[in-house]
């Protein structure tokens, strides 16, 4: 679906590369993450594979991308923005400010591709019932929370019916109640199966969704493969990324014997929640 | 909230029904024969009988009164004052202050400029009153606005307020800091206030590349003809009835130019 080959990328205001020789490829219908420490190229990756890199902000770069049989770089902005959604991480900022309720906010993208009207009130009516904010459809989108006004980012890309949805940091600037919402929406867009790429420096968020993390360090793909192996890798602290709660609290556990020693660090709750579980039950082997 | 959604009052209303264009059309109308007539009680007559009514008729005829003596009075004050005391041509003298003289002249004139504005001014508060912002916006792009300047109203009318609240927030954000923004003269004031412009203005700047990289993600200007969510209803009678206020309102001028209402 959107393929990155040894591509390499420096800003215009900047001398050296943001990303150096990334190889990475988004599959049709699997849940992405992309996962790693401030600074280290995740946003500009998104921004690569959404195709504003480089036709909105220049700068230099080497290698491809390519979106299906498109090349990023040969290919119109207008023509990409068909393919794939971008989700930014500022709610705010998403707003359109053209239209005055969320119905209409959602429909925009439509409008502006021609979609004939009935078609697009079913869409409208449709991403509206399955990402749950039917209820906000009549509202202003600015008087609406952070967490409610990134879902309705989501669903004015989703109604636009992208084959792929790159989300960069969703939840960074929200409250626990706004990410919550951001969540869920998530969860629901998954359900669709979905080509998706998360990026996101929430751990617990890629382990519960993502069917597939890349790691990301000083500009390059560091490491990749399936959450579990991933969010329990040893080398998590030299990429500054961290662990989650639950791999912390296993690891710790472990070094006091209190977690079996046959089963791997989990990454997600309910991991952690059967290890313990076992544990209690003096499965400690 | 934005700052014209603070104005329209929701109503099921004949004039809230009325498309929005025909109530653009209603304001040329009246606006341009208000200023057609040299006569003090044109002015007046079309204020009470077309103006006030289709007020009262809406529901809106309170909040009405007060929006146009709110955005009026002001200015009634200032244009009485510099017309009644320095109308220049020779007159009739009512009264003498000092060396400023009140002629009749004056105040006809400044009754008349004060009352053909008087007409504008409530026709669009009527506007607004009965028209929600976005449907007024999709009316005039279903009426062949391009869709670029209807963005540019549109989002200018919705980010005042935002950008009201961030400016506090800045102000706040340095008030904590020990900045005195209320102490000292007016001119002390300003420079104190103007480092808060940097934060405002480069936040600005970002919030408009990121709206532009969202815009661009809703395909905001590709190149084929946008269709419309919300569809506002309109009607052939309501079509001719716009051409027709206009042509009335050039009649009115015609009429005028003929010594009609002399």
């Amino acid at each position: 679906m959107i393929r990155f080959r040894d591509f390499t990328y420096a800003y215009p205001t900047g001398e050296a590369p943001v990303l150096h020789g990334v190889d990475l490829e988004v599959r049709p219908g699997r849940f992405h993450g992309l996962v790693g420490a401030s600074g280290s190229g995740k946003s500009t990756l998104a921004m690569a594979a959404a195709g504003f890199i480089p036709h909105a902000q220049g700068g230099e770069s080497t290698g491809e991308v390519t979106v299906g049989d498109l090349v990023v770089a040969d290919t119109p902005l207008p023509d990409l923005v068909t393919r794939v959604g971008l989700v930014q991480q500022d709610p705010f900022d998403q707003i359109s400010g053209a239209r005055f309720t969320v119905r209409e906010e959602i429909a925009f993208g439509c409008e502006n591709l021609g979609v004939e009207r009935g078609e697009m009130v079913r869409r409208v009516d449709e991403v509206m019932e399955r990402l749950r904010i039917a209820p906000l459809a009549d509202r202003s989108p600015y008087e609406l929370s952070g967490g409610q006004q990134q879902v309705v980012a989501v669903a004015s890309m989703l109604v636009m019916r992208p084959e792929v949805l790159v989300l960069d940091e969703p939840t960074s600037q929200l409250d626990p109640a706004g990410s919550r919402m951001v969540v869920e929406a998530l969860a629901a867009v998954r359900a669709t199966g979905m080509t998706v790429l998360l990026v996101e420096h929430g751990l617990e968020l890629l382990a519960e969704h993502a069917d597939e993390l890349h790691v990301i360090a000083d500009g390059r793909i560091v490491a990749e493969g399936p959450p579990a192996d991933i969010l329990t890798d040893p080398r998590l602290d030299a990429w500054g990324i961290g662990r989650t709660r639950f791999t912390a609290a296993a690891a710790e556990a472990r070094r006091d014997g209190l977690w079996p020693r046959s089963r791997p660090l989990p990454a997600t709750l309910d991991g952690a929640a059967a290890g313990f579980r076992a544990a209690a039950n003096g499965e400690l082997e | 909230m934005s700052t014209t959604l603070q104005f329209y009052r929701a109503g099921d209303s004949w004039v809230h029904r009325l498309n929005p264009v025909t109530k653009l059309a209603f304001v040329a109308a009246v606006t341009i024969a208000a200023f057609g007539v040299e006569r003090l009680w044109w002015p007046a007559a079309l204020f009470l009988l077309l103006e006030v009514p289709g007020a009262v008729i809406a529901g809106v005829a309170g909040r009405f009164v007060r929006m146009v003596l709110g955005f009026f009075a002001p200015f009634l004050v200032i244009l009485f004052l510099l017309q009644g005391l320095t109308y220049p041509e020779p007159g009739t003298v009512l009264l003498h202050l000092g060396p400023l003289e009140v002629k009749t002249e004056g105040l006809v004139f400044a009754g008349t400029t004060a009352l053909r504005l008087l007409v504008m001014v409530a026709a669009f508060v009527l506007l607004l009153l009965t028209t929600h912002p976005g449907t007024l916006m999709s009316a005039m792009q279903q009426a062949g606005l391009p869709p670029k300047i209807a963005y540019v109203v549109s989002a200018t009318l919705q980010i005042i307020p935002s950008f009201q609240a961030r400016a506090n927030a800045i102000m706040q954000a340095q008030q904590a800091r020990g900045l005195e923004v209320r102490a000292g003269g007016a001119a002390a004031r300003v420079r104190r206030l103007l480092p808060l412009m940097g934060p405002l203005l480069l936040g600005a700047l970002t919030d408009v590349e990121n709206r532009s990289i969202a815009m661009e993600s809703r395909a905001f200007g590709r190149p084929v003809r946008p269709t419309a969510y919300t569809v506002v209803p309109d009607s052939a009678a309501q079509r001719a009835a716009r051409w027709a206020m206009l042509a009335l309102a050039v009649l009115v001028i015609v009429l005028n130019t003929l010594g009609v209402f002399s």
